[in-house]
């Protein structure tokens, strides 16, 4: 049932026809009373007529076989089955290019990846950088060995290389994807520099059996214990570095 | 299967027809009709709601039409950030023939949205359930924009108001 004067609603449902008999009339009772929205409730309709005719011509436009649904079914199974073929092709090309990347994966292993990268890295940074901000140095009360321990539980013991005349100067704590990481900065009195660089294991960092490589001009010797890679970096073809590294193969 | 097909075959001149009055082209249209086609028949095995087919059908192909000239504006906006140049507004075609030539010039000068209201609602009949299903906004929303849209219509063929001033109207 409408209620007077008609809402807004109401008068578009009378012109849509969407209304009931009984309040049609009382509508249109109600809009003999009221000519001004008589005329404009008139206007509505009237166009919706227009529109109405001069749309209907667009009802008999000549057909088109393309539209025709039988027609579009196939094209969907045209396609279905050319996304199949591709689906196809695209699990074979995965499993070669999956074949080939664990081939790749084994190849990396054996001389991709360098092993303690970011040792020989930390070093070029940091170790022969004077004015290397550390966390601990010499001028600090605890020895190098305690602050290690405060940071990596269960580690290795940190080189003795004073028989090759090294001694730890400073340290620094670095981080890495894996976690916390550290080098320790040696030097003799000539000055020059070596390091011990630890770190945790990482995703291509597996922990390592111990070995040496040569990178430019540094020497890397690495190993592995307590759960940690360790490193010493050092200059290769140095004369007291080469002690030094002799120093590292006595039982630490 | 045969009788889907009959009932959108059936149908098939009044997706048309929708389809003009939103692209105002005729070969556009039957694209647009295509592929909203193949989105019904794809669609049909699992998402086809109870009710009226009509309006499912102008639901999909009013929200392909919007898809497609909301990638087009993109397109025509990087045209314009390279030439310079404005997108042509559109010229009613003169070759149309019609029996209510000035109605239906002025329906060609609404927005999308309110041409598509006026040709669900005055034309196809559509209820205003329906409408506010298929925009997805409620029907009181329908009925103020239906208001309009029958307002700007009436301005327009009475010539009125242009365009532009229009736009105040929205």
């Amino acid at each position: 049932m409408i209620t007077l004067p008609p809402s807004e609603r109401d008068l578009h449902a009378y012109v849509d026809g969407l209304l009931n008999d009984a309040d049609r009339q009382t509508l249109e009772t109600w809009l003999a009373a009221h000519p001004e929205r008589a005329k404009q409730v008139l206007a509505w309709q009237r166009d919706a007529q227009n529109l109405r005719a001069g749309l209907s011509g667009e009802l008999h436009r000549p057909l088109n076989p393309e539209l025709d649904p039988a027609f579009i079914r196939q094209r969907l199974r045209r396609n279905r089955s050319r996304h199949f073929a591709t689906a196809a092709a695209l699990l074979i090309a995965v499993g070669i290019g999956g074949l080939s990347g664990w081939q790749a994966r084994e190849l990396t292993m054996i001389s991709g990846v360098l092993p303690m990268a970011d040792a020989v890295q930390a070093y070029r940074m940091f170790a022969v950088n004077d004015n290397m901000a550390s966390d601990w140095n010499s001028a600090k009360p605890n020895d190098v060995q305690v602050w290690l321990d405060q940071n990596f539980a269960q580690a290795n013991r940190a080189p003795d290389l004073e028989s090759a005349g090294f001694k730890p100067v400073s340290a620094r704590l670095t981080s890495t994807e894996q976690g916390a990481a550290a080098m320790v900065v040696y030097k003799d009195t000539q000055g020059r520099t070596l390091s011990f660089y630890i770190r945790p294991p990482g995703a291509n960092n597996h922990l390592l059996s111990s070995g040496t490589r040569r990178d430019g001009e540094l020497q890397a010797n690495y190993w592995s214990g307590g759960g940690y890679n360790y490193a010493v970096v050092s200059p290769a073809d140095d004369p007291a570095a080469q002690a030094a590294r002799q120093a590292l193969k006595q039982p630490i | 299967m045969n009788d889907v097909d009959d009932q959108l075959r059936e149908l098939l001149p009044r997706m048309r027809r929708f389809a003009v009055s939103l692209t105002r082209n005729a070969s556009s249209a039957d694209d647009l009709v295509q592929s909203s086609l193949e989105k019904a028949l794809s669609a049909w095995s699992g998402k086809r709601p109870e009710g009226d087919l009509r309006a499912w059908l102008f639901a999909i192909l009013y929200r392909q039409f919007l898809d497609a000239q909301r990638r087009s504006r993109r397109y025509s906006r990087m045209l314009e950030l390279f030439t310079g140049g404005k997108e042509d507004h559109y010229q009613p075609s003169v070759e149309r023939t019609v029996v209510a030539q000035t109605t239906l010039q002025a329906f060609e000068r609404l927005n999308t949205e309110q041409r598509a209201l006026l040709l669900w609602v005055s034309v196809e009949g559509l209820s205003y359930n329906e409408v506010a299903q298929i925009l997805d906004v409620p029907v009181g929303t329908v009925m103020s924009r239906l208001s309009r849209a029958r307002q700007a219509l009436r301005l327009l063929s009475e010539g009125e108001i242009t365009t532009p001033a229009l736009r105040i109207l929205k």
